[in-house]
């Protein structure tokens, strides 16, 4: 029976407290924000203001349209960003849209400004396996994918590098720096003549793993669990980048340790917006010009088609009531 | 407000240029944000929260409710009492300011908790005069009320806690004295701590899933942990070994092996019933000063 665990715990000295948990970097950030607004924000208050702040960073508003460098500082922060993404953006994938690579890139720069596209064709790589970017994606696809490649970037680009050295029979103990330089080096391989069945194929599994354990114990970093990634690595003897990339993305135990999301298959349920919908069609079903024609079949009629991120409300708002099995509001028109 | 924020420059922390730099330190230190800031860090290292960001959002935010209900925007971690509403709002105010004290730290970081309890009990002497030193002590009633309000935050049942608050209870008019305000705080504490374990070990004793858990059994278990409370007077540090001996989860097994062979009393106890009669057991061992 202990009344509370953290009693049994040793007592952290301050200044490794203070960095374990970031707050000295919020703190920084935090005066740097107040001074830069300061006629706006000393208006009410500078208590005030740091309960703001404070508060918006405890429930991850505190990222929405600040620059990378911000989103991407702390695991909170990478966290607090894949969870507005999902939040704003869910409707895609309720209504069924698949976008592109660049529409996916064009959404989350109305969120942060300079996000850079290259995480975006990363991201991209591992859901269409390296193939051809220029394909759609289903939002949950895309969802996860970008999750695991934006919150682990460091670890994942180091794994690249020693996956490159293995595919090229390079000796792959060099010491491994962790620079967001190796995100640009993605798209080389791609670009590369890589047509050989060796690089369809991919490296042995095992090696790999070994490989991994290892860069494990030295990086310093966040990395997904060592037992994930060797799950994924025992499936297959031979296994790609973005093969062990998709394994990963699509790893529940991984999706939880990260906790922005929930469980994929619950990915699209949104109680709020729903009831703003209902309203929504309540309104318009009491309204006079709303016409009834026939109802069309199939709610996913749309996702083959390739679908605009800026297609009209009125137009979600049809496709939610098929979803619901209803007829009484269904539009046949174009809008 | 936060949301809105949008910063020009990529760099998260820029340089603050040399010539700006002394407006701008002469701006922080006009607002007294060093001050605040040094006051927040303190509180939290203090209580080295597991989650520093929440701690930071609570400080804020209660430190905001208290200067703008006060009417003195600034800093202010003292009394300032300018403009009084009325003294029955203050004095809730008051107590609600103490017992967001008292919340900050656990009762097992003894340091922390002390700070912040001879806090409480600094604002909660003097509530409504506003001067200090008026008074001589806690009034009767506010403190009840104090340990009222922790029990119930502690997630402790109003029904269950009253047995607890009828014998730590003081008359309206009487003058508390830290000390005897201390032992009840830390009392109220403590018995939050343990129901809460109360109400876990039922659930391990029945499957709540499955309805009530069966008599027998949870006699056995309460019958174990009378025992460990009742551990005898021995130094300090001899008791808690014992008392944690008696009631290891070796021991524990071994009586409920035992309850449920022995032809005991029949039918199932409900975890109310199993609440009280823990909550007997602590209550019983309060002593009342008099």
């Amino acid at each position: 029976l202990t009344i509370n665990m953290n009693r049994f715990n040793p007592v952290l000295p301050v200044d490794e407290y203070l960095v374990e948990t970031n707050v000295l970097f919020y703190l920084n950030d935090a005066l740097t924000q107040l001074l830069e607004h300061k006629e706006e924000y000393t208006q009410f208050g500078v208590i005030r203001y740091f309960a703001e702040y404070f508060s918006s960073v405890k429930n991850s508003n505190h990222v929405l349209f600040r620059e990378y460098n911000y989103i991407k500082a702390t695991p909170h922060n990478r966290a607090s960003f894949i969870k507005v993404f999902w939040r704003c953006f869910r409707q895609i994938g309720r209504s069924g849209d698949v976008l592109s690579m660049q529409e996916y890139s064009s959404v989350l720069q109305l969120l942060c400004p300079d996000f850079p596209v290259e995480l975006v064709q990363s991201a991209a790589r591992i859901v269409l396996m390296d193939d051809a970017v220029d394909y759609l994606m289903s939002f949950a696809d895309f969802l996860y994918a970008f999750q695991l490649l934006f919150y682990y970037h460091e670890f994942l680009a180091s794994v690249l590098t020693i996956y490159q050295d293995l595919l090229f029979g390079k000796s792959p103990n060099t010491v491994i720096v962790p620079t967001s330089i190796a995100v640009e080096q993605l798209p080389l391989l791609a670009t590369e003549e890589n047509t050989s069945q060796e690089l369809q194929e991919g490296v042995e599994a095992s090696t790999l793993a070994e490989c991994i354990n290892g860069l494990c114990d030295r990086f310093k970093q966040s990395y997904p669990s060592r037992t994930c990634m060797l799950d994924v690595l025992e499936q297959s003897p031979k296994v790609t980048y973005y093969g062990f990339l998709m394994g990963l993305a699509k790893h529940d135990a991984i999706n939880t340790e990260i906790g922005a999301l929930p469980n994929r298959s619950d990915v699209l349920v949104d109680p709020e917006m729903d009831q703003e919908l209902l309203k929504l069609i309540s309104q318009i079903s009491a309204s006079p010009g709303s016409n009834s024609s026939g109802s069309v079949p199939g709610g996913l009629r749309e996702s083959q088609k390739k679908a605009s991120p800026r297609r009209s409300l009125h137009h979600r708002r049809r496709m939610e009531v098929e979803s619901d099995g209803s007829t009484e509001e269904t539009d046949s028109s174009e809008s | 407000m936060a949301e809105k924020r949008r910063s020009g420059g990529t760099a998260v922390l820029p340089e603050v240029k040399p010539t700006q730099s002394e407006s701008d330190r002469l701006l922080l230190s006009q607002l007294g944000v060093g001050e605040l800031l040094r006051g927040a860090i303190l509180k939290m290292v203090e209580a080295r929260s597991d989650d520093p960001i929440g701690f930071l959002a609570d400080h804020f935010c209660n430190l905001a409710s208290v200067s703008e209900s006060a009417g003195t925007p600034g800093v202010s971690d003292g009394d300032q009492v300018n403009g009084v509403p009325s003294a029955c709002a203050q004095e809730q105010q008051h107590l609600n300011r103490a017992l967001w004290h008292l919340r900050l730290a656990h009762h097992s970081q003894r340091s922390a908790f002390s700070n912040n309890l001879l806090l409480a009990y600094d604002l909660l002497s003097h509530p409504t005069s506003g001067c200090p030193g008026a008074g001589g002590g806690v009034r009767g009633g506010l403190y009840t009320q104090t340990l009222q309000c922790l029990c119930s935050e502690g997630g402790v049942p109003a029904s269950t806690s009253a047995p607890l608050l009828r014998r730590l209870h003081c008359q309206a008019h009487e003058a508390v004295p830290y000390d005897l305000f201390r032992q009840g705080v830390l009392t109220c504490a403590v018995f939050s701590d343990y129901i809460r374990q109360a109400q876990r070990l039922y659930a391990q004793v029945g499957c709540p899933a499955e309805g009530p858990a069966s008599r027998a059994l949870c006699l056995a278990v309460l019958g174990t942990l009378q025992e460990a409370l009742e551990t005898s007077q021995g130094p300090g540090a001899n008791r808690y070994l014992e008392a944690s001996a008696k009631i290891s989860s070796h021991k524990v097994a071994q009586v409920m092996a035992r309850g449920g062979r022995a032809p005991g009393p029949g039918g199932n106890m409900d975890a109310k019933e199993f609440e009280n009669a823990a909550a007997e057991l602590f209550i019983a061992r309060v002593r009342v000063v008099s």
